[in-house]
């Protein structure tokens, strides 16, 4: 691009008279190669066969046409490159901002994940730990339930075991009477009878 | 259906007429008599007591029983008694006429049981303890009940003096259970 601006810099007309000039003494030394420019031969002869005079001749051609090169050919040239050029970086821009905004999409994207992991995760714990202070608070009023009945039963076990035992020593006292009321009835007679009454009625006290 | 309270009023009218009349002895002597008849003649009882025997009839037969062996103020009692058809409280007013005796006279009442008969030196005995203990004259009633074993049992107004084998035995029992409701 540069290259092109510092070419164009060159006034035409310049061109013009520097290619007509090269063109004419191309020809000119072409036409006089014997006389100028020797060497040829000798290079001819060795498969080289180069003629100086054309080329300058040439280059002296292609200067003065190279305005019309560069309006029929370098120009659409240069411009389908510019447009191509253009069109990269507007793609290259587009798709940087594409990539920009699916960048900050994809950081949105993932904040929003992350938040909302975060307050699942947030959640989940809250539930774990709703869901551990339940357990605990369940597995203590179990324990205490399960406690209480121990004791409870423990204590009825407790009772009726006083209970029976004082069953038992009151049919204890109870037999033990009958048979000492049975053994003192075989055994009492007048004798022994008349000694208690006459013992009563000697420590006999009346309350008034 | 025994009225009390009616007996208790037919007996004080009687005692107080028999005590002015000095024949308060000979008056209990004859509900005495008229209360053994009733619970020991059934025929008697079933006659004097029947709703079904006019008032009249009743009267006429007590007159033909009874005018001849108890006192005038005994028959009057027992006319009024039968007239008013409060022949069922006979027994009461017996009881309530011996209780207005006792009363008036400072007579304690007790009610001696034994397994067998007290022997006379030992009834004097026990009268005498009683009367020196109460201060007061003492009249028993001696029961035999063969269920107390031995030993004697006197009971007079709400109090009891338990000497019998039974009642020890009672008293044993009740303590040995009371410590074993306790331990």
């Amino acid at each position: 691009m540069s290259q092109q601006e510092k070419n164009s810099s060159i006034p035409y007309p310049v061109k013009l008279v520097v290619g007509v000039l090269l063109m004419v003494g191309g020809t000119y030394l072409s036409l006089n190669s014997e006389k100028y420019l020797p060497f040829q031969k000798g290079l001819a002869e060795q498969g080289l066969p180069l003629d100086l005079g054309i080329t300058v001749a040439v280059i002296g051609v292609f200067l003065m046409l190279f305005p019309v090169i560069q309006i029929f050919y370098l120009n659409p040239l240069s411009d389908a490159i510019n447009e191509r050029t253009s069109e990269l970086e507007h793609t290259f821009t587009e798709a940087e901002t594409l990539r920009s905004e699916m960048t900050k999409m994809r950081n949105d994207y993932e904040q929003r994940l992350a938040a909302t992991e975060a307050e699942a995760r947030s959640q989940i714990q809250a539930q774990i730990k709703e869901a551990q202070e339940l357990r605990q608070s369940l597995m203590a009023e179990a324990t205490a339930k399960a406690d209480e009945m121990v004791k409870r039963a423990a204590e009825e076990i407790e009772s009726e075991k006083q209970k029976v035992l004082s069953q038992l020593r009151t049919e204890v006292v109870t037999l033990t009477l009958a048979a000492s009321e049975k053994i003192i009835g075989e055994n009492m007679d007048t004798d022994k009878n008349r000694k208690l009454i006459a013992e009563f009625i000697e420590k006999v006290e009346v309350p008034s | 259906m025994v009225d009390t309270k009616v007996a208790r009023r037919y007996a004080t009218a009687l005692f107080t007429t028999a005590q002015k009349n000095d024949v308060v002895k000979s008056v209990e002597d004859d509900l005495s008599a008229i209360v053994g008849l009733l619970k020991n003649d059934a025929k008697f009882k079933d006659f004097l007591l029947s709703p079904h025997v006019g008032r009249e009839e009743k009267i006429k037969i007590a007159d033909k029983l009874f005018s001849d062996r108890v006192t005038a103020l005994t028959m009057q009692a027992l006319r009024l008694v039968l007239t008013k058809r409060r022949e069922k409280e006979i027994a009461n007013i017996y009881s309530e006429f011996v209780a207005l005796r006792r009363e008036h006279g400072s007579i304690a009442f007790v009610s001696v049981t034994t397994a067998e008969v007290l022997e006379e030196d030992q009834k004097k005995a026990l009268l005498a303890k009683l009367e020196e203990k109460l201060s007061k004259k003492v009249e028993a009633e001696f029961d035999i009940d063969g269920r107390v074993i031995g030993g004697i049992k006197v009971t007079y107004g709400n109090f009891v003096l338990d000497g019998t084998v039974r009642g020890n035995l009672r008293r044993l029992g009740e303590k040995l259970r009371h410590d074993i409701l306790i331990s």
